[in-house]
Protein backbone atom coordinates (compact mmCIF):
# COMPACT_ATOMS: atom_id res chain seq x y z
CA UNK A 1 0.00 0.00 0.00
CA UNK A 2 1.23 3.56 -0.88
CA UNK A 3 0.76 6.19 0.81
CA UNK A 4 1.64 10.08 -0.15
CA UNK A 5 4.00 11.46 2.43
CA UNK A 6 2.93 14.20 5.30
CA UNK A 7 3.59 17.45 3.68
CA UNK A 8 6.48 19.37 5.45
CA UNK A 9 5.21 21.56 8.44
CA UNK A 10 5.66 25.44 7.78
CA UNK A 11 9.13 26.54 7.99
CA UNK A 12 9.50 28.57 10.84
CA UNK A 13 10.53 31.83 8.80
CA UNK A 14 7.28 30.61 6.71
CA UNK A 15 5.46 30.52 10.21
CA UNK A 16 6.35 33.70 11.39
CA UNK A 17 5.81 35.39 8.27
CA UNK A 18 2.60 34.74 8.43
CA UNK A 19 2.09 35.58 11.93
CA UNK A 20 3.85 39.32 11.44
CA UNK A 21 1.32 39.34 8.45
CA UNK A 22 -1.82 38.44 10.30
CA UNK A 23 -0.71 41.07 13.39
CA UNK A 24 0.02 43.98 10.55
CA UNK A 25 -3.83 42.97 9.33
CA UNK A 26 -5.68 42.80 12.71
CA UNK A 27 -3.74 46.22 13.60
CA UNK A 28 -4.67 47.64 10.42
CA UNK A 29 -8.19 46.91 10.62
CA UNK A 30 -8.27 47.84 14.32
CA UNK A 31 -7.07 50.97 13.23
CA UNK A 32 -9.14 51.63 10.32
CA UNK A 33 -12.03 51.42 11.94
CA UNK A 34 -10.91 53.34 14.96
CA UNK A 35 -10.27 56.30 12.91
CA UNK A 36 -13.52 55.75 10.63
CA UNK A 37 -16.04 55.68 13.27
CA UNK A 38 -14.09 58.00 15.80
CA UNK A 39 -11.60 60.44 14.38
CA UNK A 40 -12.50 61.09 10.48
CA UNK A 41 -14.86 64.17 10.05
CA UNK A 42 -18.83 63.57 9.05
CA UNK A 43 -19.30 64.33 5.19
CA UNK A 44 -20.88 67.67 3.62
CA UNK A 45 -23.12 65.93 2.05
CA UNK A 46 -23.77 62.21 3.73
CA UNK A 47 -23.04 63.41 6.72
CA UNK A 48 -21.98 60.14 9.40
CA UNK A 49 -23.33 57.80 6.46
CA UNK A 50 -19.47 58.33 4.67
CA UNK A 51 -18.00 56.13 7.38
CA UNK A 52 -18.81 52.92 5.69
CA UNK A 53 -16.49 54.29 2.77
CA UNK A 54 -13.84 53.02 4.64
CA UNK A 55 -14.90 49.45 4.93
CA UNK A 56 -16.81 48.62 1.66
CA UNK A 57 -14.55 49.50 -0.94
CA UNK A 58 -11.50 47.98 0.45
CA UNK A 59 -13.62 44.90 0.85
CA UNK A 60 -14.45 45.28 -2.89
CA UNK A 61 -11.52 45.85 -3.91
CA UNK A 62 -9.95 42.28 -2.27
CA UNK A 63 -13.28 40.47 -3.72
CA UNK A 64 -13.04 41.87 -7.23
CA UNK A 65 -9.91 42.58 -8.07
CA UNK A 66 -6.92 40.63 -6.21
CA UNK A 67 -8.76 37.55 -4.84
CA UNK A 68 -10.26 36.67 -8.40
CA UNK A 69 -7.57 38.40 -10.35
CA UNK A 70 -5.19 35.74 -8.77
CA UNK A 71 -7.54 32.65 -8.79
CA UNK A 72 -8.03 33.30 -12.88
CA UNK A 73 -4.33 34.22 -13.52
CA UNK A 74 -3.42 30.94 -11.21
CA UNK A 75 -6.13 29.32 -13.16
CA UNK A 76 -4.81 30.10 -16.62
CA UNK A 77 -0.97 29.02 -15.15
CA UNK A 78 -2.82 25.90 -14.03
CA UNK A 79 -4.25 25.70 -17.63
CA UNK A 80 -1.31 26.58 -19.62
CA UNK A 81 1.24 23.14 -20.03
CA UNK A 82 3.81 24.96 -19.21
CA UNK A 83 3.35 25.87 -16.11
CA UNK A 84 1.25 23.34 -14.63
CA UNK A 85 1.50 22.88 -11.13
CA UNK A 86 -0.57 21.62 -8.16
CA UNK A 87 0.53 24.26 -6.18
CA UNK A 88 -1.50 26.85 -8.97
CA UNK A 89 -4.87 24.80 -8.54
CA UNK A 90 -4.33 24.87 -4.67
CA UNK A 91 -3.69 28.71 -5.03
CA UNK A 92 -6.71 29.30 -7.20
CA UNK A 93 -9.20 27.05 -4.58
CA UNK A 94 -7.70 29.04 -1.58
CA UNK A 95 -8.15 32.61 -3.17
CA UNK A 96 -11.72 32.08 -4.42
CA UNK A 97 -12.52 30.97 -1.18
CA UNK A 98 -11.56 33.83 0.63
CA UNK A 99 -12.43 35.98 -2.36
CA UNK A 100 -16.67 34.46 -1.51
CA UNK A 101 -16.32 35.89 1.54
CA UNK A 102 -14.87 38.79 0.56
CA UNK A 103 -17.71 39.39 -2.42
CA UNK A 104 -20.95 38.13 0.48
CA UNK A 105 -19.68 41.62 2.25
CA UNK A 106 -19.03 43.46 -1.11
CA UNK A 107 -23.05 43.14 -1.17
CA UNK A 108 -24.07 42.94 2.91
CA UNK A 109 -22.23 46.05 3.73
CA UNK A 110 -23.29 47.69 0.19
CA UNK A 111 -26.79 46.87 0.93
CA UNK A 112 -26.37 48.36 4.73
CA UNK A 113 -25.19 51.80 2.78
CA UNK A 114 -27.76 51.46 0.34
CA UNK A 115 -30.62 51.81 3.27
CA UNK A 116 -28.66 54.63 4.79
CA UNK A 117 -27.82 56.57 1.94
CA UNK A 118 -30.65 55.26 -0.61
CA UNK A 119 -33.62 54.36 1.70
CA UNK A 120 -33.89 50.52 0.30
CA UNK A 121 -31.94 47.47 0.85
CA UNK A 122 -31.73 46.18 -3.10
CA UNK A 123 -32.25 48.09 -6.15
CA UNK A 124 -31.90 45.81 -9.76
CA UNK A 125 -29.15 48.47 -10.39
CA UNK A 126 -26.46 47.32 -13.35
CA UNK A 127 -23.36 47.21 -10.12
CA UNK A 128 -25.16 45.91 -7.66
CA UNK A 129 -26.99 42.54 -9.63
CA UNK A 130 -23.59 42.34 -11.63
CA UNK A 131 -21.80 41.90 -8.00
CA UNK A 132 -24.75 39.51 -7.07
CA UNK A 133 -23.86 37.16 -10.48
CA UNK A 134 -20.23 37.27 -9.59
CA UNK A 135 -21.06 35.56 -5.85
CA UNK A 136 -22.87 32.61 -7.68
CA UNK A 137 -20.55 32.00 -9.94
CA UNK A 138 -17.93 31.89 -6.96
CA UNK A 139 -20.11 29.51 -5.62
CA UNK A 140 -20.14 27.89 -8.45
CA UNK A 141 -17.18 27.26 -8.43
CA UNK A 142 -17.01 25.93 -4.70
CA UNK A 143 -19.64 23.35 -6.03
CA UNK A 144 -17.87 22.25 -8.72
CA UNK A 145 -14.35 21.64 -6.28
CA UNK A 146 -16.67 19.38 -4.34
CA UNK A 147 -17.61 17.16 -6.83
CA UNK A 148 -15.50 14.02 -6.67
CA UNK A 149 -12.47 13.26 -8.94
CA UNK A 150 -8.94 12.30 -9.16
CA UNK A 151 -6.90 15.91 -8.71
CA UNK A 152 -6.67 16.60 -12.22
CA UNK A 153 -9.99 16.25 -13.40
CA UNK A 154 -11.02 18.39 -10.76
CA UNK A 155 -8.10 21.25 -11.17
CA UNK A 156 -9.25 21.65 -15.23
CA UNK A 157 -13.10 21.77 -14.93
CA UNK A 158 -12.10 24.31 -11.69
CA UNK A 159 -10.04 26.29 -13.69
CA UNK A 160 -12.11 26.43 -17.02
CA UNK A 161 -15.07 27.51 -14.28
CA UNK A 162 -13.01 30.30 -13.10
CA UNK A 163 -11.80 31.53 -16.32
CA UNK A 164 -15.23 31.71 -17.16
CA UNK A 165 -16.32 33.29 -14.14
CA UNK A 166 -14.20 35.75 -14.54
CA UNK A 167 -15.65 37.72 -17.79
CA UNK A 168 -18.27 39.15 -14.48
CA UNK A 169 -15.03 40.55 -13.60
CA UNK A 170 -15.23 43.44 -16.21
CA UNK A 171 -18.75 44.15 -16.88
CA UNK A 172 -18.89 44.90 -13.02
CA UNK A 173 -16.18 47.11 -13.21
CA UNK A 174 -17.13 49.12 -16.01
CA UNK A 175 -21.13 48.85 -15.18
CA UNK A 176 -21.36 52.06 -14.02
CA UNK A 177 -20.24 53.47 -17.03
CA UNK A 178 -22.05 50.86 -19.27
CA UNK A 179 -25.06 51.87 -17.92
CA UNK A 180 -27.30 54.43 -15.64
CA UNK A 181 -26.69 53.47 -12.40
CA UNK A 182 -28.01 54.04 -8.46
CA UNK A 183 -24.50 52.87 -7.62
CA UNK A 184 -21.88 56.22 -7.98
CA UNK A 185 -19.42 55.87 -10.58
CA UNK A 186 -15.40 56.14 -10.45
CA UNK A 187 -14.71 59.36 -7.96
CA UNK A 188 -11.26 59.32 -6.98
CA UNK A 189 -10.01 58.44 -10.74
CA UNK A 190 -12.96 60.66 -12.64
CA UNK A 191 -10.84 63.70 -14.27
CA UNK A 192 -13.76 65.05 -14.45
CA UNK A 193 -14.71 65.31 -10.68
CA UNK A 194 -11.30 66.19 -9.59
CA UNK A 195 -12.71 65.80 -6.25
CA UNK A 196 -10.95 67.02 -2.98
CA UNK A 197 -11.09 65.11 0.34
CA UNK A 198 -9.93 65.66 3.75
CA UNK A 199 -6.78 64.62 4.69
CA UNK A 200 -8.19 62.38 7.55
CA UNK A 201 -10.50 60.62 5.30
CA UNK A 202 -8.12 60.12 2.29
CA UNK A 203 -5.56 58.20 4.87
CA UNK A 204 -7.89 56.47 6.23
CA UNK A 205 -9.29 55.07 3.67
CA UNK A 206 -5.69 54.20 2.13
CA UNK A 207 -5.52 52.71 5.53
CA UNK A 208 -8.49 50.47 4.86
CA UNK A 209 -7.15 49.25 1.35
CA UNK A 210 -3.79 48.12 2.97
CA UNK A 211 -5.18 46.65 6.05
CA UNK A 212 -8.09 44.46 4.61
CA UNK A 213 -5.30 43.51 1.30
CA UNK A 214 -3.60 42.14 4.29
CA UNK A 215 -5.82 40.63 5.78
CA UNK A 216 -6.60 38.71 2.57
CA UNK A 217 -2.95 37.84 2.51
CA UNK A 218 -3.13 36.58 5.85
CA UNK A 219 -6.53 34.43 5.06
CA UNK A 220 -5.07 33.09 1.59
CA UNK A 221 -1.71 31.77 3.70
CA UNK A 222 -3.54 29.97 6.01
CA UNK A 223 -6.15 28.80 3.67
CA UNK A 224 -3.58 27.56 1.26
CA UNK A 225 -2.05 25.37 3.88
CA UNK A 226 -5.49 24.24 4.39
CA UNK A 227 -5.57 22.73 1.22
CA UNK A 228 -2.57 21.28 1.01
CA UNK A 229 -3.12 19.54 4.59
CA UNK A 230 -6.50 18.82 3.10
CA UNK A 231 -5.76 17.29 -0.03
CA UNK A 232 -2.79 14.83 1.31
CA UNK A 233 -5.39 13.70 3.88
CA UNK A 234 -7.84 12.78 1.07
CA UNK A 235 -5.34 10.51 -0.48
CA UNK A 236 -4.55 9.19 2.42
CA UNK A 237 -8.12 8.07 3.44
CA UNK A 238 -8.46 6.94 -0.22
CA UNK A 239 -5.72 5.13 -0.01
CA UNK A 240 -6.39 3.28 3.41
CA UNK A 241 -10.08 2.84 2.42
CA UNK A 242 -8.44 1.28 -0.82
CA UNK A 243 -6.40 -1.13 1.34
CA UNK A 244 -9.02 -2.17 3.60
CA UNK A 245 -11.49 -3.15 0.63
CA UNK A 246 -8.78 -5.23 -0.77
CA UNK A 247 -8.25 -6.61 2.30
CA UNK A 248 -11.84 -7.80 2.49
CA UNK A 249 -12.53 -8.95 -0.74
CA UNK A 250 -9.05 -11.40 -0.26
CA UNK A 251 -11.29 -14.03 1.35
CA UNK A 252 -13.61 -13.82 -1.68
CA UNK A 253 -11.38 -14.94 -4.10
CA UNK A 254 -12.23 -18.37 -3.89
CA UNK A 255 -14.46 -20.00 -6.75
CA UNK A 256 -18.14 -19.04 -6.51
CA UNK A 257 -20.39 -21.12 -8.00
CA UNK A 258 -21.80 -19.70 -11.12
CA UNK A 259 -25.30 -21.36 -12.45
CA UNK A 260 -25.54 -22.49 -15.53
CA UNK A 261 -26.83 -20.15 -18.28
CA UNK A 262 -30.31 -20.66 -18.78
CA UNK A 263 -31.47 -21.75 -15.59
CA UNK A 264 -32.42 -19.73 -12.02
CA UNK A 265 -31.25 -20.37 -8.74
CA UNK A 266 -34.16 -20.93 -6.70
CA UNK A 267 -35.21 -17.77 -4.54
CA UNK A 268 -34.83 -17.84 -0.62
CA UNK A 269 -38.12 -19.31 0.86
CA UNK A 270 -40.30 -16.28 0.68
CA UNK A 271 -38.46 -14.08 -1.90
CA UNK A 272 -40.00 -13.48 -5.05
CA UNK A 273 -42.40 -16.19 -4.88
CA UNK A 274 -45.14 -14.68 -6.87
CA UNK A 275 -42.58 -12.89 -9.48
CA UNK A 276 -41.39 -14.70 -12.69
CA UNK A 277 -38.16 -14.31 -13.65
CA UNK A 278 -36.17 -15.94 -16.00
CA UNK A 279 -36.39 -17.63 -19.84
CA UNK A 280 -38.39 -20.57 -18.78
CA UNK A 281 -41.08 -17.98 -17.42
CA UNK A 282 -40.76 -16.44 -20.44
CA UNK A 283 -41.31 -19.37 -22.75
CA UNK B 1 -25.63 55.69 13.02
CA UNK B 2 -27.15 52.99 13.26
CA UNK B 3 -26.62 51.38 9.85
CA UNK B 4 -23.47 52.15 10.08
CA UNK B 5 -22.55 50.40 13.19
CA UNK B 6 -24.02 48.11 11.94
CA UNK B 7 -21.99 47.28 8.49
CA UNK B 8 -19.01 47.71 10.42
CA UNK B 9 -19.84 44.93 13.51
CA UNK B 10 -21.18 42.25 10.37
CA UNK B 11 -18.15 42.61 8.30
CA UNK B 12 -15.95 42.20 11.48
CA UNK B 13 -17.56 39.70 12.86
CA UNK B 14 -17.95 37.82 9.62
CA UNK B 15 -13.87 38.09 9.00
CA UNK B 16 -13.01 37.52 12.74
CA UNK B 17 -15.55 34.34 12.62
CA UNK B 18 -14.38 32.89 9.45
CA UNK B 19 -10.02 33.87 9.92
CA UNK B 20 -11.21 31.38 13.64
CA UNK B 21 -12.60 28.79 11.58
CA UNK B 22 -10.07 28.34 8.95
CA UNK B 23 -6.86 28.96 11.98
CA UNK B 24 -8.80 25.87 13.86
CA UNK B 25 -8.91 23.81 10.60
CA UNK B 26 -5.71 24.36 10.07
CA UNK B 27 -4.54 23.61 14.09
CA UNK B 28 -6.36 20.26 13.47
CA UNK B 29 -4.97 18.73 10.07
CA UNK B 30 -1.77 20.32 11.15
CA UNK B 31 -2.17 17.78 14.43
CA UNK B 32 -3.47 15.05 12.07
CA UNK B 33 0.05 15.35 10.40
CA UNK B 34 1.93 15.55 13.12
CA UNK B 35 0.31 12.19 14.70
CA UNK B 36 1.26 10.22 11.21
CA UNK B 37 5.11 11.73 11.08
CA UNK B 38 5.47 10.41 14.63
CA UNK B 39 3.70 6.93 13.35
CA UNK B 40 5.74 6.68 10.73
CA UNK B 41 8.76 6.98 12.63
CA UNK B 42 7.89 4.72 15.21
Amino acid sequence: MSIAPPPPPWSGRRRRTVDVIGAAAVLGVAVTVWLGLWVTPPDQHLHDEVRLVYVHPPIAWVALYLAFGLAALSSVLWLWPRTRSGAWDRLAVASMEVGTVFTALTLVTGSIWGRATWGVWWAWDARLTSTALLLVLQLGYLAVRRVPADHEARARRSAVVALVAAVDVPIVHFSVDWWTTLHQGGTITNPNLSPTIHGAMAWTLLLGFVAFTLLFVWLLLVRYRVVVLAEWREDTELALALHERWAEGAPRAEPVAVPREGTVPAPPAGVGATESVGPAARG
Amino acid sequence: MGYIDAGYAVALSVLVGYGAVLWQRRRRLEALRDEAVARERR
